[in-house]
């Protein structure tokens, strides 16, 4: 039997996070996060100068960073895997057909250092669903990543298309990446 | 009232609003009264035109948003009533069209129409400034007392449905879509409010 690796998330990668989201210019968040991105939730929460809004489904997530695009706002969204899969639709219909950009961080679920059978199917589809959809993407399981977020946020405006940050536990935790 | 004195109402108190048209009879209808291509027309996302509106209301403080909503996009997201009412910012105006069906389908049954209460979803999920219209002179004043209120406001106007007989004239398409609605909506928020939508490059 395979004993779960510890998780032990690092606080100093959720605050290089949220110090990136800054250069790139965050002032808004939306989130229903899942326990990985929680705490950058949180410290989005804490932040006077940012306006945020915790949601009761993600799709609304995917709506309101949509909606702040076009009040001249940059907005982040937060969720776990599991609610991603929930805004194929609105994805697809609001931000694929109109090009909207929205910047998107979702937890990488499912990996070698998550086997849990609650994660198990996000773990095979997350990454090809982003594919599929053409969404780019980047991988965050190293520290000295996070320092590309501002790059990814105008890579998603330069492609008129939701830009998706997975964030690995390898990150938060300080594991060995399997990526 | 009738589906055409709700949208010719709301069209003769239009006063350089922000208006966000939910896909379906909203969209089709304000395009119709106004031939504005000013507003954003949400052909997608059923139910996610409120969501959009929140997004776009709390980025945009200085202008009133109107949202044109309908009974069966709030059926879609009653999860963003607890979202709204959490935020309840005061430019956001919500109007919602309640003609008890999906008119777009030809009046298909929307679930347990006949006796929701729209607005008092909205009050129990915690949104304070909720109102029910019935007639159109009911909807004109509600209208002139929210834009003078500076308030967050949801408004429920009861509508007929429309039963298409020989007479009825189908609403004219609109003749551009999405990326041309986006360009469209940006470049009229960033004329109307002086902020930068798109970047110097044009995304």
């Amino acid at each position: 039997m395979v004993a779960h690796p510890p998780a032990r998330p690092n606080q100093a990668v959720y605050l290089a996070l949220l110090e990136s989201l800054r250069q790139a210019g965050v002032t808004l968040s939306a989130a229903l996060p899942d326990d990985w991105v929680a705490p950058l939730a949180d410290l989005l929460d804490a932040q006077p100068d940012v306006t945020s809004l915790r949601v009761a489904r993600e799709p609304e997530i995917v709506a309101i960073c949509s909606g702040a695009f076009f009040g001249g706002a940059r907005a982040v969204g937060i969720m776990g895997a599991t609610g991603f899969l929930a805004c194929v639709s609105e994805i697809a219909t609001l931000n694929l057909r109109h090009q909207i950009p929205v910047f998107l961080v979702v937890s990488l679920r499912g990996g070698l250092h998550d086997l849990q059978v609650f994660q198990e199917l996000q773990g095979r589809v997350f990454v090809p669903l982003l594919r599929t959809l053409d969404l780019p993407h980047l991988v965050l399981d190293r520290p000295e990543k996070v320092a590309l977020l501002p790059q990814a946020y105008e890579y998603g405006r330069l492609h008129k298309r939701p830009y998706v940050v997975c964030l690995s536990k390898a990150l938060v935790t300080g594991q060995v990446s399997e990526h | 009232m009738r589906s055409e004195e709700y949208f010719q109402t709301l069209a003769a108190l239009w006063d350089g609003q922000l208006v966000v048209c939910a896909l379906g009879t909203n969209a089709n209808e304000w395009w119709r009264v106004t031939r504005s291509p000013d507003c954003f027309y949400m052909h997608a996302a059923m139910g996610f035109s409120s969501s959009f509106a929140l997004g776009l209301a709390l980025a945009a403080p200085r202008a009133e948003v109107w949202l044109l909503d309908s009974d069966g996009g709030l059926s879609m997201n009653l999860g963003g009533l607890l979202t709204e009412a959490a935020a309840q910012p005061p430019n956001l105006k919500h109007l919602v069209l309640a003609n008890r069906c999906y008119q777009t389908l030809r009046g298909a049954p929307l679930v347990n129409a006949d006796v929701a209460d729209y607005a008092g979803l909205a009050r129990a999920a915690g949104i304070r400034n909720v109102w029910s219209v019935e007639a159109a002179a009911e909807l004109r004043e509600r209208v002139q007392a929210f834009t003078a209120s500076g308030a967050h406001a949801f408004v429920v106007a009861e509508v007929e449905r429309v039963v298409e007989t020989g007479q009825f004239e189908a609403p004219p398409p609109l003749p551009y879509e999405g990326p041309e609605v986006k360009y469209r909506f940006g470049r009229h928020v960033e004329e109307k409010l002086g902020i930068s939508v798109f970047g110097p490059q044009g995304f």
